[in-house]
């Protein structure tokens, strides 16, 4: 994810979620989501089957 | 001060717990400055509790298995009377805490004195109790390092003498990280073994909450007394409990070692390495196991806890953002911004990789692996070179930790007895984890204290 990808992420994220960011918390903001990007990279990269469900199981 | 031996003193009438609890409370007023590990000292409720124990002893009722034994919590442990910080600004404004939290209630029943609460990152999003409204907890071995984190109040605590027992919370290493840089014991049980409830929430996917301890019988101590089923924790599994106590001296005869290869032998640097082939000599462990996955395993705890971290703080994130640690603030406001997707993926790699580590156990019953890549580094210092690269520490201080915690299985994080040996800058402590299989802290305890025994593993002495 480039800087520019990551900061219309943010953005979007923002309005969607009514979560203003200040000016100067942008660049840590933009700096950790292209971090979660390669994390998410990472996780992507095991191809899993439809089969294959979350962790968490909820018991009622 | 051991908490097996101050509970035996106590118990036969040689002490009071008065004067125990008495000489800790004078010894954190004069020492904690050095460290920083306090953020609060409930002198009135300790002194309470001790006069309560002494009470008990002359009207002939049994005290508790740690009678007179000060301890204190990280405090995101809810104390009555007292606001639960959890690290944060933002919390000094909450009511009180209306009653104790689950853990502490179990230590209060077994005569502990509580002396008080405990330094730690923000919301324990963090492995450097760098905090930005307490201060940093500066290392007892090194008052310029670092004491590790989430938990690094609970382990400097231990590390420096104040007290023998403390609590803390682990989500993706916050016990194991401050273990190993503060030389302590400390035990990350299984995923649902103890209850969390009334203690402030992270991650509720990966939340663990265990002891620390400067030997292995006193964290066996304290982990026997906190085990009990609460049902107001809906992550907890009802499980027996199954004291580890008298299991310590059965030794090692059966078990099965391997040294964790793969992600475990490599993003470290060599002191981190030889600590585990240190205590895999001892063992007798030649084999080596890739824990497969490990780096995904990792990346999906990372996910997780950005996206739950974020979620629980939103209405704070969305009205009070700059009231935050700026150290946690930038990862809570993104981690609530990350795309679905990738969070119920990193859900269903977690199970998937489970499934393989699982596999592992059928073949060994320790898994032995670094606790942290490289000892306390400076309070304040942001990078590190590792294998030529300049990295940041914050995150990477958990690069051996989350794959496990990730999974749920139980670590014991012990301490090696002299650091030099695994050539650790100035002799600072390092520590490894002893890893076994789902519900199987009695195996940990059985290894732990075996090694104790042969010398291999011990808190290193203060110098100075």
């Amino acid at each position: 994810m480039t800087e520019d990808q990551a900061e219309a992420l943010m953005n979007a994220a923002a309005t969607a979620l009514s979560l203003p960011v200040d000016p100067a918390h942008r660049p840590g903001v933009i700096a950790n989501l292209r971090l979660a990007a390669r994390m998410a990279a990472l996780v992507e990269g095991k191809a899993l089957t439809v089969h294959q469900e979350p962790a968490p199981v909820y018991r009622p | 001060m051991k908490a097996a031996e101050t509970a035996q003193a106590i118990r036969a009438g040689r002490r009071r717990a008065i004067d125990v609890t008495e000489a800790a409370l004078a010894d954190i007023g004069t020492r904690d400055s050095r460290y920083n590990a306090f953020t609060e000292v409930t002198a009135a409720r300790a002194r309470a509790e001790a006069l309560a124990v002494d009470q008990a002893i002359a009207q002939g009722r049994d005290p508790g298995p740690l009678a007179g034994v000060p301890y204190a919590v990280k405090n995101l442990f809810d104390l009555e009377g007292i606001a639960t910080l959890a690290g944060s600004k933002i919390e000094r404004s909450a009511k009180p805490a209306a009653r104790d939290g689950y853990l502490v209630r179990r230590m209060a029943a077994a005569g502990a004195i509580c002396t008080g609460a405990l330094n730690m990152d923000e919301y324990a999003y963090g492995f450097t109790t760098e905090n930005a409204h307490d201060g940093p907890c500066r290392n007892p071995h090194d008052l310029t390092r670092i004491a590790g984190g989430s938990s690094g109040g609970s382990a400097a605590a231990v590390a420096a003498g104040l007290v023998p027992i403390t609590l803390g919370s682990d989500t993706n290493g916050s016990i194991r990280v401050p273990s190993s840089l503060c030389g302590i014991f400390g035990l990350k049980p299984t995923y649902g073994r103890l209850s969390r409830a009334g203690s402030y929430p992270f991650v509720a996917s990966l939340d663990h909450l265990g002891p620390f301890a400067g030997d292995v019988a006193d964290l066996a101590l304290a982990y026997d007394v906190l085990q009990g089923f609460d049902p107001e924790d809906p992550a907890q599994t009802r499980q027996p409990v199954e004291p580890v106590t008298p299991r310590l001296g059965a030794g090692i005869e059966g078990l099965r070692f391997a040294v964790a290869d793969g992600h475990f032998a490599r993003n470290g640097h060599p002191e981190a390495f030889a600590a585990v082939e240190a205590i895999a000599r001892v063992l007798g462990a030649t084999r080596r196991m890739v824990v497969p996955d490990a780096a995904r395993g990792r990346a999906a705890a990372f996910l997780i806890t950005m996206a739950e971290g974020g979620n629980l703080h939103m209405p704070d994130l969305r009205t009070r953002a700059a009231d935050f640690d700026p150290g946690t603030r930038d990862r809570f406001l993104a981690g609530a911004m990350l795309p679905a997707h990738w969070v119920t993926q990193a859900q269903r790699l977690r199970a998937d990789y489970r499934a393989s580590v699982l596999k592992l156990f059928a073949e060994t019953d320790i898994l032995i692996a670094p606790a942290t890549p490289f000892s306390a580094t400076p309070i304040g210092q942001a990078n590190i070179e590792l294998d030529g690269e300049l990295v940041p520490i914050r995150p990477n201080l958990g690069v051996f930790t989350q794959p496990i915690s990730c999974i749920g299985l139980p670590v014991l994080a012990v301490p090696l007895a002299d650091p030099s040996t695994a050539g650790t800058p100035n002799g600072l402590p390092i520590g490894v984890q002893l890893i076994a299989a789902p519900w199987r802290e009695d195996v940990l305890f059985r290894v732990a204290a075996a090694l104790e025994r042969a010398g291999v593993v011990a808190a290193p002495p203060l110098r100075g």
